[in-house]
């Protein structure tokens, strides 16, 4: 009897540890996933925005996390006991430096940097890397460690269950962050408020006798104080070196700060002056040469906008000016101080552009472009054949089009030579006349009719006067300098399409020449540890490599198809998001509970998952505009669902101990970061949209035939 | 002594790596920062061991000033970077290689940029006005300036760009073929094709034709004293008057740029000077007063100056234009010092951009763009008070 009692008594407090291990898990998923989305932004406010420093930081967050969990397998190794109180103060630590993170990657930036420059490719790798190091090490660490510790008191405790676990904070952290964090707070408050969970349920594994003893009550205010901390350093922390921080917000596009230096206001997206006051040459020449080519310009659409140009519009008299830009916040801003003038019949219209000409049944005498460079996916969409097409299908026959890209003073560098001319060839399709003027900046003006290079002249007879074009256009733009550019034009140049996005590729090219590197070291070494690492590893593991791979591989493929068709649409991107880890845990489940029939079901889940990109390829060539958003949240649940079913199986193949466990987290975690770093910066952009599928299917179909012709044991 | 164990090594380990790893300016990071601290002190170019081509094109020639040193390697005297080369070193400019113990120029003859320019351009607002001059540069630069207007050819080598064949009397020809009254060795760095722009000056000097020199100045003595004996004018760069920032933003030094000015200003050579005003590096008043104090000291009053604004270019991108009232007040600090002739670039429209008498303040020059609407010049004097304004007119 009494020994039933204590059999009892121990079952009832193992029951209780094990529901309070799974409550930190969640938690640290929770709280994972907002500090990663935070710090993916954070970066992208730091340094360049581009596709591949995108895919960079995730390669890292992913690798480290990989590198934290196999460095679990030494507490295994060494024999030393994992406990619930070092979970606990591992949990602690984890907050404390969340913040300190976040506030790292912004102090140290100006002490291992110039202020003021942009950064190349090793520097951002270094400084990614080792400021992520602490909290992506300790964070693939604490997963393998909870199951560790919760195998202390019960041997077979099942490691799908930390994996299911994981995968609930993760789709929580994504939903929280996405659908209510980033509208709401700052990035210090969304460190904290997705913090407090994880805090109080790491302070609630003491047992209750001890959880008001000094030292933990310590560890709690201490991981409690840096969060709060933060949250008292947020601004601090973004105060420019010159001039005087007016105006911050966190828009879900991104970070929009205006800094006041005497009477001169400047709005900073992401870290980069986008509008300045003052910039009258930059006004004048985005709306006077494209206007100057028509007699009576009267309905006019700017796709996002240059400070000042919509004083330089008004000399027009336009009679309907539709002004579009993606984020509320920004045009808010850029009205309040200054930035862009309120002008007569000026309606603005928050949405995307793209999107925009695709519904509009509205045509236009001129469509102006004012957006960055092609440096993202999100961008390049703007500069594809169908975008260019779909403009022309909005303008009047006489209308004009134009759009700008990144000038030359002098010499016109071959990366550039080379972005120009597949513009060029990509845009001349649509337009029988394609004038490129030189410059800092250079302007793509595109119409049915012939086109004047006499703007100064064109100007004059329209009676509309200027600074910069009527004093300096003769001088600068000379009528050799711009024979000479157009003359440079290679019309042999391969478009730029939605699904062959090649300009993507130059503007990598041109990144890497700005900074005279070359990816090359990177990838060789890249190359050669991910050789030592293949042959390290079971079929198994490579079948979860290659799953995450793929997944990872497929979300990037999903949101960037999902663009082109849809336009950027933040919260169905953010849904899309969280329906590639929502299918995790149902997969997970299932695959538990089949895990018994093997090597059947990765079979099964590998051939589903090469079903699922061959539907994918052919609806998107196929059917292409016309699939409804259904299509890709259910490609994304399935896929992460079939990926969910492989870890319990591919954990149980392995026998599941504990360094069985390690092993497969980490080839989850490492196949997910070569994934996203493969299809960002080399499939799609070198290969296209098509082929970069195809080889998502080649690495899957490895996957298969390895598990196809493995002995029965597996 | 108590034995020290792992954990007490390591642990003592991470504390010493933690304290030295911490700059002590980073104990209070929101502490306002100033542009001087951040990053590396010194970005000065580095010299490409082994990167020179097997075999010197046509478009080469030996370098006009270099000592030979033992083992085959070679100095080059042109600039202050002063490169030693071992057998098939490259310069940090790019430009001139060691080739079995000799130093070739590999900029000479093929431009990649050449353009017809507007005088005023450059800027020369005291030379020649509205005169059409014919510009040239070849690849390579000794500085590495973050902002850099012209990266893609200063910041590349000789066979990274496409180019022209124009030897010096070919540019001649062609200067006087689109009746160009000048020639002006700009864009990139004329320094680091010395050998180029050497021979083409002399040649055009002969014709009649002028030289412009557009550069930072980082040129030694001797070779500039070369170029003084062909040189009508130059607009040289006084990028800030600080040692620190001269190699924080450019990687170059201040010194050799003040002793270029100087051995001009004894050769009588016409000048101009620029200073890019740089948000948070090069826009401190005092600073501006002590650049304008040297001047007066060593130069006199005479030599136009340009205050430019800047805008975020090439890799210092991230920093916004220069407000305009700070160059309003560089510029009232430079008259007030007395430098009489003071002008704002990269404003179209300023007043700025006019030229006024020093001595009756009457204007001159109104200038609108690269027109001059106004033009109350008569010949090299005032047409009001005949004062003779510095520079040359006729």
């Amino acid at each position: 009897m009494v020994m039933n009692s204590i059999t009892n008594l121990v079952a009832t407090k193992t029951a209780t540890n094990e529901r309070a291990i799974i409550r930190v898990v969640i938690a640290t998923g929770i709280s994972s996933v907002v500090t990663q989305l935070l710090l993916i932004r954070e970066f992208l406010a730091q340094f360049q925005g581009n596709e591949f420093v995108i895919a960079l930081i995730l390669f890292n967050w992913l690798i480290l996390g990989g590198m934290g969990t196999l460095l679990a397998r030494l507490v295994t190794r060494r024999g030393k006991t994992p406990s619930v109180a070092k979970l606990a103060w591992l949990s602690f630590l984890l907050i404390a430096i969340s913040p300190l993170m976040i506030l790292a990657i912004r102090i140290l930036r100006d002490i291992f940097f110039i202020h003021g420059t942009s950064v190349g490719f090793y520097p951002t790798f270094a400084y990614s890397f080792f400021t992520i190091m602490p909290f992506g090490l300790l964070l693939g660490f604490l997963l393998p460690y909870s199951l560790f510790v919760l195998r202390v008191d019960n041997k077979d405790y099942p490691g799908t269950f930390v994996y299911m676990a994981d995968n609930l904070g993760d789709v929580a952290g994504g939903a929280i962050f996405s659908f209510t964090l980033v509208h709401l707070v700052s990035p210090m408050q969304a460190v904290f408020f997705a913090n407090l969970l994880l805090l109080f349920f790491a302070w609630r594994l003491f047992p209750s006798e001890k959880r008001f003893r000094p030292a933990v009550l310590a560890g709690t205010m201490m991981s409690l104080l840096a969060l709060i901390a933060g949250i008292f350093l947020e601004k601090p922390s973004l105060v420019p070196m010159k001039g005087k921080l007016v105006h911050y917000r966190e828009s879900r596009y991104g970070r929009i700060t205006v800094v006041q230096d005497q009477e001169q206001y400047t709005l900073f997206n992401d870290g980069s002056p986008t509008f300045s006051t003052q910039n009258v040459s930059m006004a004048e020449q985005a709306i006077h040469y494209p206007l100057a080519q028509i007699e009576n310009p009267k309905n006019i659409l700017l796709i996002s906008a240059v400070g000042g140009m919509l004083a330089e519009l008004a000399k027009h008299q336009p009679e309907s000016i539709d002004y579009l830009e993606l984020d509320p916040e920004m045009t808010t801003v850029e009205f309040h101080y200054g930035l862009l003038k309120n002008i007569p019949n000026l309606n603005v219209i928050h949405q995307d552009g793209r999107a925009w000409l695709n519904q509009t049944l509205k045509t236009y005498d001129a469509i102006i472009v004012n957006l960055p460079e092609p440096e993202t996916f999100q961008i390049n969409r703007f500069y594809t054949d169908r975008f260019f097409a779909l403009a022309k299908d909005r303008l009047k026959p006489d209308g004009i089009f134009s759009f700008s890209m990144e000038g030359y003073d002098n010499y016109l560098g071959e990366p550039q030579r080379r972005k120009l001319s597949v513009l060029y060839t990509t845009v001349k399709e649509y337009f029988n006349h394609v004038l490129l003027l030189p410059g800092e900046t250079i302007y793509f003006l595109c119409s049915a009719k012939p086109l004047s290079v006499d703007i100064p002249q064109k100007l004059i007879e329209k009676g509309i006067s200027t600074y910069y074009i009527s004093g300096f256009y003769y001088g600068n733009v000379t009528t050799e300098r711009i024979t000479q550019l157009n003359d440079l034009m290679d019309t042999s140049s391969p478009k730029n399409s939605d699904l062959n996005p090649n300009l993507m590729r130059i503007m990598f090219s041109q990144w890497f020449a700005k900074f005279s590197t070359s990816p090359i070291t990177f990838v060789s070494a890249l190359v050669l540890l991910l050789a030592i690492y293949m042959t390290r590893i079971t079929r198994e593991e490579f079948v979860l490599f290659s799953t995450g791979a793929m997944t990872m591989g497929c979300e990037i493929l999903v949101i960037f198809a999902f663009q082109i068709f849809f336009g950027y649409i933040y919260l169905q991107i953010g849904l899309i998001v969280t329906v590639f880890l929502a299918g995790l845990l149902p997969g997970a489940w299932l695959g538990d509970k089949w895990s018994s029939r093997g090597r059947q079901i990765l079979l099964s889940t590998d051939i589903l998952l090469i079903a699922m990109l061959g539907i994918f390829l052919l609806m998107v060539y196929l059917v292409g505009d016309g699939l409804p958003v259904i299509f890709f949240l259910l490609f994304g649940f399935i896929v992460s669902l079939a990926c969910g079913c492989q870890f319990p199986v591919a954990l149980f193949l392995r026998g599941g101990d504990n360094p069985a466990a390690t092993r497969v987290f980490s080839a989850d975690l490492i196949g997910a970061a070569c994934g996203t770093l493969l299809t960002s910066v080399v499939l799609i952009p070198y290969l296209g949209i098509i082929w970069a599928t195809i080889c998502l299917i080649g690495l899957k179909t490895i996957s298969l035939l390895l598990v196809g012709t493995a002995n029965e044991t597996m | 002594m108590k034995p020290c164990n792992r954990r007490h090594f390591l642990s003592a380990s991470a504390a010493i790596l933690a304290c030295s790893a911490t700059p002590a300016h980073a104990l209070w990071p929101f502490a306002e920062q100033k542009g001087e601290t951040s990053g590396p002190a010194d970005i000065k170019g580095t010299i490409f061991k082994g990167d020179a081509p097997e075999e010197i094109w046509k478009w080469s020639k030996e370098g006009f000033l270099y000592s030979k040193l033992e083992n085959n390697s070679v100095a080059c005297g042109i600039c202050p970077n002063r490169c030693v080369l071992a057998p098939g070193d490259r310069s940090v400019c790019r430009s001139k290689v060691n080739h079995n113990g000799t130093l070739y120029s590999l900029a000479y003859g093929n431009p990649c940029a050449v353009h017809i320019d507007p005088i005023e351009k450059k800027p020369l607002f005291h030379f020649k006005p509205q005169s059409k001059v014919f510009s040239i540069a070849t690849t390579g630069c000794n500085f590495r300036c973050l902002n850099c207007q012209n990266w893609e050819i200063s910041q590349m080598k000789p066979h990274e760009v496409r180019h022209e064949e124009l030897f010096p009397a070919e540019v001649v020809s062609e200067a006087v073929k689109y009746e160009c009254r000048s020639i002006a060795y700009t864009y990139s760095e004329a320094i680091t094709y010395f050998e180029y722009m050497i021979d083409t000056a002399r040649l055009a000097h002969e014709k009649g034709i002028h030289n412009c020199w557009i550069s930072n100045g980082y040129i030694n003595k001797k070779p500039l004293l070369e170029l003084c004996k062909v040189l009508s004018a130059a607009n040289v760069n006084l990028k800030s008057y600080s040692d620190a920032i001269y190699r924080k933003l450019n990687g170059g030094r201040l010194q050799p740029i003040l002793n270029t000015f100087m051995t001009m200003h004894d050769h009588g050579i016409h000048f101009e000077m620029t200073n890019l005003v740089v948000p948070g590096y090069v826009d401190d008043p005092d600073m501006v007063k002590r650049m304008c104090t040297w001047i007066l000291e060593n130069l006199g009053p005479d030599y136009p100056l340009h205050f430019l604004r800047f805008f975020p270019k090439y890799k210092l991108d991230r920093l916004p234009p220069t407000p305009l009232s700070t160059l309003i007040r560089f510029r009232e600090i430079a008259m007030q010092e007395g430098i009489r002739y003071v002008y704002i670039g990269n404003v179209p429209g300023h007043e700025g951009n006019n030229t006024y008498c020093h001595n009756c303040k009457e204007l001159l020059i109104e200038r609108h763009g690269f027109y001059m609407p106004t033009f109350n010049m008569d010949g090299d004097k005032c047409k009001f008070c005949q004062t003779v304004i510095p520079g040359v007119w006729i």
